[in-house]
């Protein structure tokens, strides 16, 4: 495909930038509407206790209160996927986040100074806090709501996936490693806090929410299940998000608490999170230990990998608790791997729960795996290098578990990063050296595999997209897909452009509404671009069919002869034109008369995986290499990001600017998650709910990062294109621990890399 | 969160005027309010009296000047305004670096003096640098009276000074010592401010080191004001560690001396451990960091 292009490819800024930046932007903060009342919730003081009484009736008496809630009040479904988990809780609580009371008040303070009138009696119980010692068979129950899916009580969920014979092959191993790894709870930091307006009418009993859902859809039906009502009777308005990364993807008890409140009270209800509710009660990364044993051959072929994963899931189930669904796409198939098996467990514990996070398990499976690759290396005595280029995917392999790499660019990935970091080192100069060789060097590699073109996990991995030009020649793009800031608007607009001709500035978005947008599953698994993208290619196709016909009479020339460019329609033959907007009126305002609007819907070809998690569950896969270098100063422990190269099988580059904004914000929240972020709990509390002892990286901790995208124009995606959101953030933290073991010489094992555990591992004391 | 009244004197007298009205109320002076917010916010009790001190136009408590033998800093001016001062720049090195890495740029502009040093924190970034200077604070009273008081009995722990209810702090004055008589030029002087965080910025300081050290024309050193913060509940002179420089050269001092020099500086940690860092690390880098100075 050398063919030119007049905007795909061109950096492009963000159609949605101006009211970005100059805060014209409606924020789920800024929304205003008549007789608005503002929520707040009574969460639990105690992680583990008894509920023995809530007495609401002081802060039903406070002035301006207009109604106190507590679950005797509300006839409501249990939430999440596997329905373990109450809404508000009754006579007892299981973790911090709990919630006891809802109030909806004529305003914010008062609303929080009927909290405090709200008077709870606990009897504390003894919590457990370590998934290890929950699944023991003594251990009490934690959660009442589950079905008994599984025998041992305190069990969430459980995957079992293998391929392989993995007897023959660790017999074949020559070497074999087997480590323990542990990854932090980290939490997505959106610079908004959660919010929902809930807008009820008691005259029609519709219900309309103003939320920050990624998945409008599916979150209609959630909401409609657990507030027991029609889901068609729920309209979900998306409004601008200040940041998403995954945490949206679920819907956790405020959003049907705030619609509640405005169902009992018949006035719109506005419910925000404070920045201490934000990082207390929304969701984290999943939390978990790996223990992995891997095996080479003697020449540092991978035989096989066996895992197994223990994952402290809370006290209730969100999505973390299915993340090893995409955790054994790493295990099994990033680099050749002859010999797979992957255990995971979920484990009830009264610890918060995790919902989905950018990548999706993924950080983690690639840490605990390219670590383990780093000391395979290391056993064998063959460069870190080495190794992953002789064991790397290539384009056309299927592998064990089913998915088939069209596209690959994963050797061609290393190959660069490899390269790169040798020219961007520099051996530390006598003066940084110091007398007493303060500060140590050290490179670090690791690459990732995603899914690049949706994954099939729900029954439609679809999305719908209608067009329509008006009679002055612009396009709307109605879209069912989702803007949550990644830039996805601005892509769809870009293909439109592209295939029609019309300047990207007479191009509108629409996709905020669910009475209005045609249905697509959500924004998830780095999917939009690709099918959001492909369904926009399928409706400009039906739409063209429309339209060139009428433009070849006019043109006095055949169909295959037209060429859209420029705001018209052009004949190659005859070098004659037409304005787009004219053929458009023709087709309206002239006998028979009909619209220049057309629907489309896409479909990945993808499959469903099996019983034993085999299928190809995507429309393409992403690949990715990063290579890191690091200085550390043994002085402090403190570790210096020097330089991140970064290589990415993004199939077609289609906006560079956008791209460069998903693999630079990725990389910063990977080195985030590699060196500085922790949420740290003690018996179910959280000791740092804020952003002073969260150490989320500043602008000033950003390194360099250079970028190499690889166009491996995959066959299925628009113009070749594959998903690339959630990919930059996957290999960086296993890149960098990588590079810090370099420099110091000690297997590091868990994250974040702090300064005290780099200096507690150079002096020897402690063990990593 | 505490709710409060502002008052906004204007000028020297209505301030004084205030803090004499306000003798039997609970008030707080207020700077830059970036510690004196968070404090409200965190407390709940009865309404008190803001003094705001933003609108006091009076060049004692605002202004840097320089004279013959010291530097008079105002305690109203902000981390931003030391940083761009070349006379502090020039002199006291410590002094422009622990303003530098005050929190960050946004903070830096609204931060003053007067409320690191008042807050108290053994985590001051400022008081810490004007603890290794030996710094002396001027205290302003109703009766409009000067008492002098050394910065490091001033502040007595956290949100603790010497201050009495009738009192604000007008300025602190940094002494010029040796550079009057010894005309010294850059290459004397080793001053320096070292912050040890996780972060490169917006990071409170797990543990710091200010150093400001002063030799003469034979390498000799003069003076040696070292102060630690965040090792202790309060910020730390290490006088001991003064003791041992006096008199040294640093191109004579072997691994032994360094090492007994970082004992030194150590002898006056106390730290605790917390979220931030443990005992046992903060002990560590105080060692590794004092070592690395000389
Ligand atoms: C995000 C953030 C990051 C921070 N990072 C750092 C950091 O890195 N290093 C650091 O040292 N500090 C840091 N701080 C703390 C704070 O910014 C500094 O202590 C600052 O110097 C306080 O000055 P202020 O003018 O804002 O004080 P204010 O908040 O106005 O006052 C602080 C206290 O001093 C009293 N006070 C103020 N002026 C006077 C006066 N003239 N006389 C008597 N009492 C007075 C007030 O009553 C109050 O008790 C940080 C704060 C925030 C919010």
């Amino acid at each position: 495909m050398t063919k030119d292009f007049n905007i795909i490819g061109k950096p492009t800024p963000k159609i949605d930038a101006n009211i970005r930046v100059t805060g014209e932007a409606q924020f789920g903060h800024d929304i205003q509407l008549p007789n608005m009342l503002y929520g707040a919730i009574l969460r639990t003081k105690e992680p583990v206790a008894d509920i023995i009484s809530i007495d609401t009736s002081k802060a039903k008496q406070l002035d301006g209160v207009r109604c106190v809630i507590t679950a005797d009040d509300v006839d409501v479904n249990n939430i999440s996927y596997r329905r373990d988990h109450p809404i508000l809780k009754k006579g007892q609580v299981n973790c911090i986040r709990d919630e006891i009371a809802a109030v909806a008040a004529t305003s914010k303070e008062i609303a929080q100074k009927a909290l405090e009138l709200i008077e709870v009696e606990y009897k504390v119980r003894e919590g457990i806090f370590d998934p290890f010692e929950a699944i023991k068979e003594d251990a009490p129950q934690i959660n009442h709501f589950i079905d008994g899916k599984y025998p041992n009580k305190n069990i969430a969920e459980h995957f079992h996936y293998e391929h392989g014979n993995l007897d023959e092959e660790k017999a074949k191993s020559k070497f074999v490693v087997s480590h323990r790894f542990t990854l932090p709870r980290v939490t997505h930091c959106c610079m908004a806090t959660s919010n929902m307006t809930a807008d009820y009418s008691k005259t029609d009993g519709r219900l309309t929410l103003y939320s920050t859902t990624q998945v409008p859809f599916l979150y209609q039906r959630d909401i409609a299940r657990a507030l027991k009502m029609e889901p068609s009777k729920i309209r979900i308005i998306q409004v601008v998000i200040g940041g998403g990364f995954g945490s949206k993807l679920d819907m956790y008890p405020y959003e049907p608490i705030c619609a509640l409140l405005s169902m009992k009270c018949g006035q719109p209800v506005q419910l925000i999170f404070s920045r201490e509710e934000e990082f207390i009660a929304s969701p984290t990364r999943q939390t978990m230990i790996y223990d992995v044993t891997a095996g080479a051959d003697e020449n540092g072929g991978f035989t096989f990998r066996d895992v197994k994963a223990t994952l402290d899931n809370g006290a209730y189930t969100s999505w973390g608790a299915t993340t090893p669904f995409v955790m054994m796409q790493t295990f099994s198939s990033l680099y050749q791997c002859p010999a797979c098996r992957f255990d995971s467990t979920s484990v009830y514990t009264n610890n918060v729960y995790a919902g989905s996070f950018r990548g999706y398990g993924n950080p983690q499976a690639t840490f605990a795996l390219e670590r383990t690759i780093d000391m395979l290396a290391d056993e064998i005595g063959m460069s870190k290098s080495e190794i992953r280029l002789k064991n790397a995917n290539f384009k056309g392999e299927v592998t064990k578990q089913g998915l088939h790499f069209i596209t690959c660019g994963h050797k061609e990935a290393l190959e660069i990063v490899i390269e790169k970091v040798k020219e961007s080192t520099h051996p530390l100069i006598p003066s940084q050296e110091g007398k007493h060789k303060r500060y140590k060097k050290g490179v670090g590699y690791a690459s990732m595999l995603h899914v690049g073109g949706g994954a099939k996990i729900y029954p439609s991995d679809g999305c719908g997209t209608t067009l329509k030009i008006d009679p002055f020649g612009y396009l709307t793009i109605i879209t069912g897909s989702s803007e949550i800031g990644q830039g996805s608007e601005t892509v769809l607009a870009m293909i439109a452009s592209e295939e029609l001709g019309i300047d990207i500035s007479k191009i509108k978005v629409i996709n905020t509404d669910t009475d209005i947008k045609p249905w697509d599953v959500g924004v998830h698994a780095s999917r939009t671009s690709f099918v959001a993208g492909n369904s926009v290619l399928g409706a400009v196709k039906k739409l063209k069919e429309k339209i060139s016909p009428k433009a070849a009479q006019l043109l006095k020339t055949d169909i295959d002869d037209l060429v859209y460019e420029n705001g018209v329609i052009k004949s190659i033959k005859k070098s004659e034109s037409i304005e787009l907007d004219k053929v458009v009126r023709a087709i309206h305002f002239k006998e028979p008369g009909d619209l220049c609007i057309d629907t489309y819907f896409f479909e990945p070809s993808s499959e469903f995986a099996d019983k034993e998690f085999k299928g190809n569950v995507s429309g393409a896969y992403a690949f990715a290499s990063q290579s890191v270098e690091v200085e550390v100063d043994t002085y402090t422990g403190n570790v210096n990001v020097l330089d991140i190269h970064v290589a990415q099988d993004v199939g077609k580059v289609l906006n560079p600017l956008g791209l460069a904004g998903q693999i630079e914000g990725g990389v910063v929240m990977g080195m985030g998650y590699a060196l500085l972020e922790e949420l740290v709990v003690d018996k179910g509390m959280i000791l740092n709910p804020n952003f002073h002892n969260y150490k989320l990286p500043t602008s000033m901790d950003v390194p360099r990062i250079h970028f190499y995208p690889i166009e491996t124009e995959d066959s299925l995606g628009p113009y070749g294109a594959k998903g690339v959101g959630e990919a930059p953030l996957i290999p960086t933290a296993a890149a960098i621990a990588n590079a810090v073991s370099d420099a110091i010489g000690v297997q590091i094992d868990s994250l974040p890399v702090t300064p005290e555990k780099v200096l507690r591992a150079l002096s020897g004391n402690v063990k990593f | 969160m505490t709710d409060f009244d502002v008052i906004s004197p204007g000028n020297v007298d209505e301030l004084l005027l205030e803090i004499e009205n306000n003798q039997s109320n609970n008030f707080r002076f207020g700077a830059g309010y970036t510690d004196l917010l968070l404090e409200l916010r965190k407390q709940s009790g009865p309404k008190i009296n803001v003094i705001n001190l933003s609108n006091l136009n009076d060049p004692d408590f605002s202004s840097i000047v320089k004279s013959e033998i010291n530097i008079r800093i105002g305690s109203l001016v902000t981390a931003c305004e030391i940083v761009k001062n070349n006379d502090i720049n020039e002199l006291f090195p410590v002094l422009h670096k622990a303003a530098n890495t005050l929190a960050s740029k946004q903070i830096r502009q609204v931060a003053t003096v007067g409320g690191n040093i008042c807050t108290a924190s053994p985590a001051g970034d400022i008081a810490t640098a004007l603890v290794a200077l030996e710094a002396v604070c001027e205290i302003l009273s109703t009766k409009n009276e000067i008492r002098v008081v050394p910065i490091s009995e001033f502040m007595l722990g956290v949100r603790k000074t010497a201050l009495k209810k009738n009192e604000i702090l007008r300025s602190v004055v940094i002494p010029l010592r040796f550079f009057a008589s010894l005309r010294m030029t850059n290459d004397r002087i080793i001053s320096d401010f070292i912050k040890i965080g996780t972060r490169k910025s917006m990071e409170c300081a797990v543990v710091s080191l200010a150093y400001h050290i002063l030799q003469d024309d034979e390498d000799k050193i003069r003076y040696a004001g070292i102060a630690i913060g965040s090792s202790a509940p309060t910020i730390k002179f290490t006088k001991n560690a003064y003791e041992f420089l006096i008199g040294k050269r640093i191109k004579e001092l072997n691994d032994d001396d360094i090492i007994e020099f970082a004992k030194k500086v150590l002898e006056y940690a106390s730290p605790i451990s917390d979220i931030r860092g443990s005992e046992w690390y903060r002990k560590q880098v105080l060692f590794n960091i004092s070592k690395s100075i000389l």
